[in-house]
């Protein structure tokens, strides 16, 4: 049998070192493709030894692709990671981060602060997230006492919230005359362009106590896996488990989507893809979705700016070009 | 004696329908007690009470001589162990993988395995039989051999009660031979109280130390099968025709169903 | 000393303050040489000013003059392309308020890149832009000039305009789906004014919606329609309109398409929407042949 500890820890660490590689190698490719031509090793030499780089290509890294390839990383992790949570907290093979309400109350809350006309920092991230927070807490309050513990009614609370939030942003558009009506749609479609280095600075330090803390419940989503009743005579508190890990998903997909507008498909296909690969427990898929996820959407991004001849596509739409067709095969996979 | 279970005045309703209605019994350590009844009578709400699963309303539950009420979900894991008919569809993990987390109300939060865990789950899975089974994926299973893998599972908690809500419902009979073949060697190997549910009167007949017959969440009989497998007793709590006799076996009662076509009119 | 040298590069030769059109203060070098136009009307002027040599890059719709294609593109003047920007190393860029993001802005400031900020609001700010732009660019003689022409050009379609009877209501329709026109605070407002029109759709609201039962109620003599190419769009729009013989612009055939480059940016061409807008509403003023 090769289940002992040491085999586990070992196969963790160099899993994770695997994927981080392959984080490290998008976010090269990421720091040196551009508009502007340059090889990765001037790139790359821009941020060990600024004093002797290009000053023009030392700003164009370090102002707008450094920023821009590590909230990608950052989104990319908690997107992913976040599915993978409401994938165990829910057993829905269709659940995915926005689920419950996130992307319907966070475009709300952006959408209002863009017709407010706020700076995008502060301003609309703060918006965007009360909006999201505001539709978690909906949904909370109407799966209360013991249903909260029955995922349908979770589940259920979230689709129509999300329903109810997509008619009032129909309806906010509609009303919106054209300039900002432009930076809606582009905040729909995902946008991960407009954050400089102290901005996601802030939003990393938010999020990695959250990474740890779903880490820390890892094993308890594995033994979720079995049913609520069966995970509860194991010893597992389930209802301060899945508020807990409902909570910190939510907050952690919240603060992401105010930065970075709603990027889709990260937090649905990744997760499937690792489990096909490495196997169901989650104390591997933890890990392992927060660098694929990373990788992925950083290897999107980069294709989203370079591929149109003019002007960049949303990351989102990419991340939909690539993720849709790879979860019908996932799909497929997964049935024989 | 020592109890395993002490139940008092137990009731649980579900909204405004009473599901278990003033419930009070005890089972000994080591015994083999079923609980049998009509659908309907609150059976498996029993059990999942008794388990700590489902939380009772009123009345008192003593699980080796205390209040179920003063463990911790992770304590009560540690000396009582519950089995499911079966785990939901799309259970992703293999036959080892699952037994394996039977130790978790042993081990740490994030449940990494000991070598004596490993030692723990190599002999649960050799006393149900289930080792050659190993690295197979559990929905690719038979019923039966699901079933023992569950009890495996259980057993990894090293439970000194294991409670199993209709372990050989759905099974072919060569399966349901081999679980109760199981309990039986439960109870004369490690001394494990079992409590289960189970819809077949006969087979429960065979191997209880003691029966409960539940019907619409009231105990009609309590008492070795002899003295609760009467004729007058089943035929009213199950509302048929009924032959009860004694099994060819030796000394237990058989109980027969009668069709209409039977009936000497 | 490296930090020195990046200083001394990334900053350009900070040599005079200028006040911008927002009031704000920018440091921007005494000889631009590497100009960024952040909107295709701010392209426009400076290629009036007979600057086109310190640009160095504008926005993708800047289509005019036809030296402007040939400009490298740094996104649409909604989206700007901050790398591209970036990459084209100026030393100062002019931008325009109303359209460009402000984040955008911001971000190049924070990159220590010089942004000069125009914000014409009608005809009388837009020659102030003009003479602004100038200013910085070293052209102001020249500015000077071309201000005086177009200001001698408004006095001329004033005075034709002072003797007319009447006003014709108009309703011009700058977007197909939905129905936009333009409120009172645009630049179609005063061209309609001016050129001796009332707007019917004049209001608070810059941009409002209109159904097609709105505009047949305002019941205009003249509707104009702009368009952004001679795209089949427009065409049909035009043709839908012709349909509703029922409006008196319908019933006098007084249905015309004009090119939205012309009406629709903030730059001299201006002028010549002006005129064009006086020929179309009182073709009488020009019978003699003038």
């Amino acid at each position: 049998m090769n289940l002992n500890s040491e085999h586990h820890i070992s196969r963790l660490a160099w899993l994770s070192l695997i994927l981080l590689g392959v984080l490290l190698i998008a976010i090269s490719l990421g720091l040196s493709i551009g508009p502007t031509q340059s090889g990765l090793r001037s790139a790359l030499a821009t941020l060990f030894s600024p004093g002797e780089s290009d000053p023009v290509l030392y700003r164009i890294v370090w102002g707008i692709r450094l920023p821009r390839v590590l909230l990608a990383t950052i989104v990319g992790a908690t997107l992913s990671l976040g599915g993978l949570v409401f994938q165990a907290l829910l057993r829905n093979p269709l659940a995915e981060p926005f689920i419950l309400g996130v992307s319907g109350g966070s475009a709300i809350g952006a959408i209002i602060g863009i017709l407010l006309g706020l700076s995008r920092f502060p301003g609309i991230c703060f918006t965007s997230f009360l909006g999201s927070l505001g539709t978690l807490a909906l949904i909370l309050i109407m799966s209360t006492g013991k249903s909260i513990l029955r995922k349908d009614a979770l589940l259920l609370s979230g689709v129509m919230v999300n329903a109810f939030c997509s008619a009032i942003i129909m309806f906010l558009v509609s009303i919106t005359q054209d300039a900002r009506l432009h930076n809606i749609i582009f905040w729909l479609m995902g946008d991960l362009s407009a954050s400089d280095l102290p901005q996601v600075a802030i939003l990393g330090a938010i999020l990695i106590p959250c990474f740890v803390i779903v880490f820390v419940f890892s094993h308890a989503m594995n033994l979720l896996m079995m049913g609520k009743d069966m995970a509860l005579s194991m010893g597992i508190n389930i209802r301060a488990v899945t508020l807990v890990l409902l909570i910190v998903t939510s907050f952690m997909v919240s603060a992401t989507v105010s930065f970075s507008g709603l990027v889709g498909f990260v937090g649905l296909v990744i997760p499937h893809l690792l489990r096909l690969v490495l196997g169901p427990d989650h104390r591997i898929l933890v890990p392992a979705s927060l660098f694929g996820g990373a990788a992925y959407l950083v290897l999107c991004d980069l294709l989203a700016r370079t591929l149109p001849q003019q002007g960049e596509m949303p990351a989102g739409v990419i991340t939909a070009l690539i993720g849709a067709p790879l979860f019908i095969i996932l799909l497929k996979r997964s049935r024989k | 004696m020592k109890s395993a279970f002490a139940v008092n005045h137990l009731s649980y309703a579900y909204g405004s329908q009473p599901v278990v209605q003033r419930l009070s019994f005890s089972i000994a350590r080591g015994e083999i007690f079923i609980i049998i009844g009509p659908n309907g009578a609150g059976k498996t709400t029993l059990i999942k009470l008794m388990a700590g699963i489902i939380k009772r309303q009123r009345g008192r539950i003593d699980v080796l001589q205390k209040s179920i009420d003063s463990y911790s979900q992770k304590k009560l894991a540690q000396v009582l162990a519950y089995v499911p008919q079966g785990l939901p569809v799309g259970f992703p993990f293999s036959v080892e993988e699952t037994v394996l987390l039977g130790r978790a109300p042993h081990q740490k939060v994030l449940g990494l395995a000991s070598a004596e865990d490993l030692e723990i789950v190599r002999q649960t899975m050799a006393f149900t039989e289930v080792d050659h089974l190993a690295r197979r994926k559990l929905d690719q299973l038979s019923g039966g051999e699901q079933q023992r893998v569950l009890i495996a599972r259980a057993l990894c908690q090293q439970p000194q009660v294991i409670l199993l809500d209709e372990p050989t419902a759905s099974l072919d009979l060569s399966h349901q031979i081999r679980i109760i073949d199981l309990m039986e060697k439960l109870k004369a190997e490690k001394g494990v109280t079992v409590v289960m549910v189970s819809h077949d009167v006969n087979l429960a007949s065979m191997y209880a130390d003691q029966l409960l017959l539940l019907k619409a969440g009231k105990i009609v009989r309590m008492g070795t099968p002899s003295a609760v497998l009467n004729f007058e007793t089943l035929e009213e709590t199950y509302n048929c025709q009924l032959l009860v006799d004694s099994s060819p076996l030796g000394n237990l009662p058989r109980v027969t169903l009668v069709p209409r076509k039977f009936l000497k009119s | 000393m490296a930090v020195i040298v990046w200083l001394a590069s990334a900053l350009p030769l900070m040599a005079k303050t200028a006040e911008d059109q927002l009031g704000r203060e920018i440091q921007i070098p005494d000889d631009p040489q590497r100009v960024v136009a952040l909107a295709p009307s701010i392209t426009e002027i400076i290629f009036a000013l007979g600057q086109q040599e310190r640009l160095k890059g504008t926005t993708q719709f800047s289509n005019y003059p036809a030296g402007a294609a040939k400009l490298p593109k740094v996104g649409s003047y909604v989206r700007l392309d901050l790398e591209r920007i970036v990459a084209l190393h100026p030393d100062l860029c002019i931008a325009i308020k109303d359209g460009n993001p402000k984040e955008t802005i911001e971000r190049l400031q924070s990159l220590n890149i010089p942004v000069f900020a125009v914000n014409p609001r009608n005809l009388e700010t837009m020659m102030q832009t003009i003479q602004r732009v100038g200013d910085i660019l070293n052209a102001s003689v020249k500015a000077k000039t071309l201000v005086q022409a177009m200001r001698g050009r408004i006095q001329r379609v004033d005075a034709l305009v002072a003797s007319i009877e009447q006003r014709p209501r108009v309703f011009i329709q700058i977007g197909i789906s939905p129905i936009i026109s333009a409120g009172t605070n645009t630049f179609i407002h005063e061209l309609i004014v001016r050129a001796g029109g009332i707007n019917v759709a004049a209001g608070q609201k810059a941009y409002p919606h209109f159904s097609r039962e709105q505009v047949l109620a305002l019941a205009p003599d003249v509707l104009i329609i702009t368009s952004m190419s001679r795209s089949g769009a427009f065409k049909k729009a035009e043709a839908d309109w012709r349909r509703l013989i029922d409006t008196p612009a319908g019933l006098g055939k007084r249905i015309y398409t004009v090119d939205s480059d012309v009406f629709d940016r903030p730059s001299p061409r201006l002028l010549d929407a002006l005129e064009t807008l006086t020929r179309l509403l009182h073709p009488e003023l020009f019978e003699d042949g003038s």
